[in-house]
């Protein structure tokens, strides 16, 4: 029998004891392999550089908010800036040489619990009057890849349709033809939904991206102004940055939509339709208002100098989404993942302590099996390297086991990730972190088997062979 | 000549310091194959002769050599522990007066860890023979608890030969038997010890096994200085 046939057979024969050891110390690892995925994906994620475009305009307010709420889709918008200001990005002197593509996107009503974002055909890669534009003017949603349709079409610039994320179908069951009101927000568990009086129809479908962007239904910026709470608001917020009386303003605008209309309360309808279905909209542009902008600058000098721009400027504030979530990452993530780790790594030492704790155990219980090893012919190093590898092979086992498992609950984190950020974990890539920390386990673990070795180094033969 | 003692001595420190001789043996040899008992009370020192001449333990003073056909002769008491170990695992075979199986392994796995520390390949087939030889080759895969008490002895018996030792060492192989299996046992070890050539010295208290062997000897008699 060979030293490795030995310690499995010793192993056997206290099967409970090794594999309650074993246990501890895959959960150790698992915990610590789970946090250094997490930790290494969440920083590529998060740290990312690669979102296709360079400058996220919005609402002057926080920066972390404006990029979750515009890239990933969670938190609440900080608030509304001027539509005008994208009409000035692509005609005033001051910004048009500085922005090579600007895509607008408004935010603010959901369905079944997915965001509805209004936007341009041009996101799609089509111009409003549905024309392919050029590759270079079509923004990508990562370096290289541009929104493709998988079923249906790219929606009608002025009509009520939708292009729905490939998970919307299984999230929210519409399909493609299928035609849905959108709710006002994102009404709380029990709170009654206020939806909105239009119909929107699903029209197309776009391919899978793994972005958030695949929770997401997109409609024509235009239909999201036809909405009448949408327009009273606007007006109110126009009316205040104008440094108007709000009140006034919206008296005024439904005077004008509505003419005799008796419910004050109530907002007018501020569109008509034509024979075709084309949004006649009695909104004004002046009063539009957008969530973002998605710039791509024509050059990285120029990017920031477009934020320098509009940063200086008091209608909005401009930032580049990957520093915003690296320092997120670093100011917010590394911290608490750092502690995760720490905690881990206790874990791991408590079952390196775990490991020691049972083999010492065994040997106080072995030492007449031990003295017969001795007897037949094992040498005291002999006995010593038998209890360190059998302590090491534990650590081994649990290690890989662990890192398995870590893997697997790295994975469920990704699922996770994916319903809520639309984002997933590269979480069956192994890399070098992991290899050093499975090393250090099984260093642990073999160090450990050095106490209880140590103790069968130094038992006695002749004694235990007698006692009885 | 397999095994000669010359001038042995060893002691234990009594409960209150004091030196208490066990073992003083002017010279003892055991033949090639010989097959010798040795006889004495309980208590008398005859399971530390056995540790001195196995060299798990080692002497005061004195010579402890074995000498292997027309190898030079070695001196026991002269080696490091790791080399006695090594010594022992290749050349000696040693069946203790309870089995001393190890409980995780199965009969054949407790043959076939006597063979994992002579340094020499293992033998599985021989393991196999052994069994056989002993009444167990319907039971190779059997683990101890599932073994009677005289089968566990066969076990440790084909164990202790399983390296086709030269000297086979037994301490009172049969004591923990009944009348039946303990003469079946000892016939066991005379028969495999001729079969692989080994001498043998036997240790035992009961007269009638001793009775059975050519040479007999006690441990009183073999002992110049210490008191019975």
């Amino acid at each position: 029998m060979n030293s490795l046939q030995i310690i499995f057979r010793q192993m056997r024969q206290r099967a409970l004891s090794t594999w309650l050891t074993l246990l501890s110390v895959l959960l150790g690892v698992a915990l610590a392999v789970a946090v250094l995925v997490v930790r290494r994906d969440a920083g590529r994620l998060f740290g990312q550089t690669d979102y296709g475009f360079d400058v996220l305009i919005g609402a002057k307010g926080s920066a972390t908010q404006l990029v979750f709420n515009t890239i990933y889709h969670i938190d609440r918008s900080p608030g509304n800036i001027p539509y005008s200001l994208y009409t000035d990005l692509l005609s005033s002197p001051a910004f048009r040489p500085l922005v090579r593509i600007a895509v607008p996107t408004v935010v603010g009503d959901s369905y079944r619990g997915r965001r509805i974002v209004g936007t341009l055909p041009k996101l799609f890669g089509l111009d409003d009057q549905g024309a392919p534009l050029p590759p270079d003017r079509v923004l990508e949603y990562r370096p290289g890849r541009t929104y493709q349709i998988a079923a249906g079409r790219v929606f009608a610039a002025d009509k009520f349709e939708a292009l729905i994320g490939s998970d919307i179908a299984a999230e929210t069951s519409l399909q493609l033809g299928d035609e849905f009101q959108a709710t006002h927000g994102l009404p709380a568990p029990g709170e009654i939904p206020d939806i909105h009086k239009p119909r929107w129809k699903v029209v197309g479908v776009l391919q899978p991206t793994h972005t958030s962007a695949d929770h997401v239904i997109f409609i024509p910026l235009l239909s999201f102004y036809t909405i009448a709470e949408h327009g009273v608001g606007l007006v109110a917020q126009k009316a205040l940055r104008d440094g108007q009386d709000p009140a006034a303003a919206i008296a005024e605008f439904k005077a004008q939509v509505a003419p005799g209309a008796k419910d004050d309360d109530e907002a007018p309808d501020n569109f008509t339709l034509d024979a075709e279905g084309h949004i006649q909209l009695q909104l004004s542009p002046e009063v539009w208002g957008l969530s973002a902008i998605l710039v791509q600058a024509r050059s990285q000098p120029l990017a920031l100098g477009l934020m320098y721009a509009v940063n200086n400027g008091s209608v909005a504030s401009a930032v580049n989404p990957a520093l915003v979530m690296r320092d997120f990452f670093g100011l917010f993530l590394r911290g608490p993942t750092l502690v995760l780790l720490a905690v881990s790594v206790l874990v791991t030492l408590v079952a390196g302590v775990g490991i020691l704790v049972s083999i010492y155990n065994s040997v106080a219980a072995r030492a007449r099996e031990i003295a017969l090893l001795r007897a037949l012919g094992a040498t005291r190093a002999r006995i010593l390297g038998l209890i360190c590898a059998e302590a090491g092979l534990i650590g081994l086992m649990g290690g890989v086991l662990g890192l398995l498992v870590g893997h697997l609950l790295a994975g469920a984190g990704s699922f996770w990730m994916r319903q809520w950020l639309g984002e997933s974990l590269n979480w069956t890539t192994v890399d070098g972190q992991e290899g050093y920390y499975l090393a250090g386990v099984v260093i642990l673990a073999t160090l450990a088997g050095l106490v209880p070795a140590l103790k069968a180094y130094r038992t006695p033969v002749a004694a235990n062979l007698v006692a009885n | 000549m397999a095994v000669s003692i010359r001038h042995l001595r060893r002691h234990y420190a009594g409960p209150d310091g004091s030196v208490v001789p066990v073992i003083d043996i002017a010279e003892f040899a055991l033949a090639d194959g010989e097959q010798v008992a040795l006889a004495g009370p309980s208590g008398a020192g005859k399971t530390t002769l056995l540790h001195l001449l196995a060299g798990i333990l080692t002497p005061d003073a004195g010579q402890i050599c074995y000498t292997f056909g027309s190898a030079a002769p070695v001196d026991l008491a002269t080696l490091s522990e790791a080399r006695r170990d090594g010594f022992r695992g290749r050349h000696l075979g040693y069946i203790f007066q309870t089995h001393h199986l190890l409980p995780g392994f199965t009969a054949l796995e407790n043959v076939l860890l006597g063979m994992s520390f002579s340094g020499r390949p293992a033998d599985p087939a021989w393991a196999e023979h052994l069994l056989k030889e002993v009444g167990l080759g319907e039971r190779l895969h059997y683990p101890p608890a599932k073994l009677s008490l005289g089968q566990q002895q066969r076990v440790a018996v084909a164990r202790a030969l399983a390296n086709r030792p030269q000297v086979v060492l037994a301490d009172e192989p049969t004591g923990a038997l009944d009348a039946v299996s303990a003469r079946q046992t000892l016939d066991l070890i005379r028969r495999l010890c001729t079969e692989v050539k080994a001498a043998l010295l036997l240790v035992s208290h009961d007269a009638a096994v001793t009775a059975q062997f050519a040479r007999a000897v006690t441990l009183a008699q073999l002992n110049r200085s210490v008191a019975p």
